[in-house]
């Protein structure tokens, strides 16, 4: 083993590398800064149980669903693995918040770390981009009108935004290319494009070193522990504690699996996952031509505000008790997002009239001029089983 | 420019080789990136071929009132031939004077109920809300209703499908 060490050692900077593990914090940290490890424990999360669902899944329409619930009721551990997949989607779009609001409140994306947290930004969007496209693959009744909608907002883009429904469709509808398309963004480009950044947001967080708490004084900012094995042990217990949540919550609330997509359900209410109930409740608050407001111009200012951010706010670090500006900004804001996602969680879901009984094409033929016998004309006449 | 003893490390040398990778890299990535997109999004620039579809008899349907009438047709969806289901809302403003509405709601395409107590078409989303005539009422849509396009033919109701 030594002189294996030897070898790499003569060949390869490992002395760079201990020096760059063991350089020492900043004095002043606490259990917030762990946050940004948690996102990527959970990203090696979602990468191994994603990697393993696919052995089994089949991203088409005739047999996605069925493939979900093969993993979910036959294959062993089954559920145990979805479950982890999808409470670990949700857990990272948690996490990745609380990491974003923890670098708000310390002001840790300023001078010099800007790069840094634009990455992130763009990071967030990736997770979203990620939570988007991975509930459609189930191909269920929320999976397939969560990305009618979704697909439709993105159309509210002034003059192409129909041009980017049908790419992002992959055509008018939602249907099989669609979901070849999202199998693909989610298990191929994202995970390349989530690697690059991530490389580079832990390439910047090393090479400008941890921010640390504003308090810090310039000689204290590399006067603390060293990363290794101190930082790291706290990061460990604090992956281990959200691992048991994770692992509860798989074990013990099933993930669910609505009906099967269909496009003619007269009852269905869509609703989007919990983390877009925000943007979906916005969505009903601008009226006629404003809803392009709800739609694109809102959630880009938003996207273009975060993204600015450290060039609009280029005062130097203070204690959040000296920012009164800022930290109200960042209460509405949090405030206004929990609001919206829990007025979205409960906006009335309509009653289906009993009188409303649904009536079937009356007939056997299609795209045909002949006429059907007039005593096919039964109401409950099953056409998919007619035919 | 030829390579020769003297001109190695000039500036003119220099500039050549610069441009002779921007050159390359530039032509390969055009090469590759023009069909590449073009693979992407051509399903966006197929336009679908209209046909009418039958949504049933107009006696059966003569008098209806906002009647769901689900339908399916013949359909590709990529390399798939698939029974394409919809579904919409058939009535009758008098003798044969059919409307057929969409139930695609026009803010962002979920499926508007007809509600007969309201005398309104709900959409379960963002509440949107049309009246019998299909305009909108309140909510997000800016847009009435889609009416449409049918014909009637040896006593059976068309509408002209996507």
């Amino acid at each position: 083993m030594k002189r294996i060490i030897a070898f790499l050692d003569e060949r390869l900077p490992l002395r760079e590398l201990e020096t760059q593990l063991k350089k020492p914090l900043p004095k002043h940290t606490n259990w917030l800064f762990s946050l940004g490890s948690m996102a990527l424990f959970l990203l090696l999360l979602q990468v191994v149980t994603g990697a393993f669902l696919a052995f089994y899944y089949s991203p088409s329409p005739d047999h996605a669903y069925d493939a979900v619930n093969y993993i979910t009721q036959e294959v062993p551990f089954g559920a145990f693995v979805r479950g982890l997949h999808h409470w670990g989607a949700s857990a990272m779009v948690v996490i990745v918040f609380l990491h974003l609001l923890r670098v708000v409140i310390y002001g840790s994306y300023k001078a010099p770390r800007e790069l840094t947290w634009i990455v992130g930004v763009v990071l967030l969007l990736v997770v979203l981009g990620f939570g988007f496209t991975g509930y459609l693959l189930p191909w269920d009744g929320k999976a397939y009108w969560a990305t009618v909608v979704g697909t439709k907002v993105a159309g509210m883009v002034p003059l192409i935004g129909e041009t980017i429904t049908k790419i992002l469709r992959g055509g008018e509808e939602i249907g099989a290319v669609t979901l070849t398309r999202f199998y693909a963004i989610h298990t191929i480009w994202l995970p390349f494009l989530v690697f690059a950044l991530v490389g580079l947001h832990l390439f910047f967080v090393r090479f400008y070193g941890s921010s640390g708490l504003p308090k810090n004084t310039p000689e204290e900012m590399q006067a603390g522990k060293p990363f290794y094995p101190h930082q790291v042990f706290e990061d460990a217990v604090a992956i281990f504690i959200l691992f048991i949540v994770l692992a509860g919550l798989a074990l013990f609330v099933p993930v669910p699996l609505e009906e099967i997509a269909n496009p003619t359900d007269a009852s269905y209410d869509p609703r989007p996952e919990w983390y877009f109930l925000f943007l979906f409740q916005l969505l009903t608050y601008f009226e006629g031509p404003l809803e392009v407001m709800g739609a694109f111009v809102i959630p880009t200012l938003v996207i273009l505000l975060l993204v600015f951010l450290p060039f609009l706010d280029r005062r130097e670090r203070l204690s959040l008790r000296k920012r009164p500006v800022a930290l109200t900004i960042t209460s509405l804001s949090v405030v206004l997002i929990v609001i919206l996602t829990i007025l979205g969680g409960r906006s009335p879901k309509l009653e289906t009239e009993p009188s409303q009984a649904t009536v079937d094409q009356a007939q056997e033929s299609q795209e045909t001029q002949e006429t059907a016998p007039a005593d096919t004309g039964v109401f409950d006449f099953n056409i998919e089983d007619g035919q | 420019m030829k390579r020769t003893p003297e001109n190695i490390g000039q500036p003119e040398r220099r500039s050549f080789l610069k441009g002779g990778i921007a050159f390359i890299g530039g032509l390969i990535s055009f090469a590759i990136g023009v069909p590449l997109i073009g693979f992407a999004i051509s399903p966006a620039l197929k336009k679908g071929s209209k046909k009418w579809v039958d949504v049933g008899i107009v006696d059966l349907l003569k008098g209806s009132r906002y009647k769901k009438i689900n339908y399916t047709f013949q359909s590709k969806d990529g390399w798939v031939e698939i029974n394409k289901k919809r579904s919409v809302y058939v009535t009758d403003k008098g003798d044969g004077d059919f409307v057929v509405f969409s139930r695609v709601c026009t803010h962002l395409n979920c499926l508007v109920r007809w509600n007969e107590s309201k005398g309104q078409f709900l959409c379960p989303c963002h509440g949107g809300v049309f009246d019998k005539e299909g305009n909108v009422v309140a909510g997000p849509p800016s847009r009435p209703l889609e009416r449409m396009p049918l014909k009637v033919e040896d006593g059976v109701l068309y509408v002209k499908e996507a």
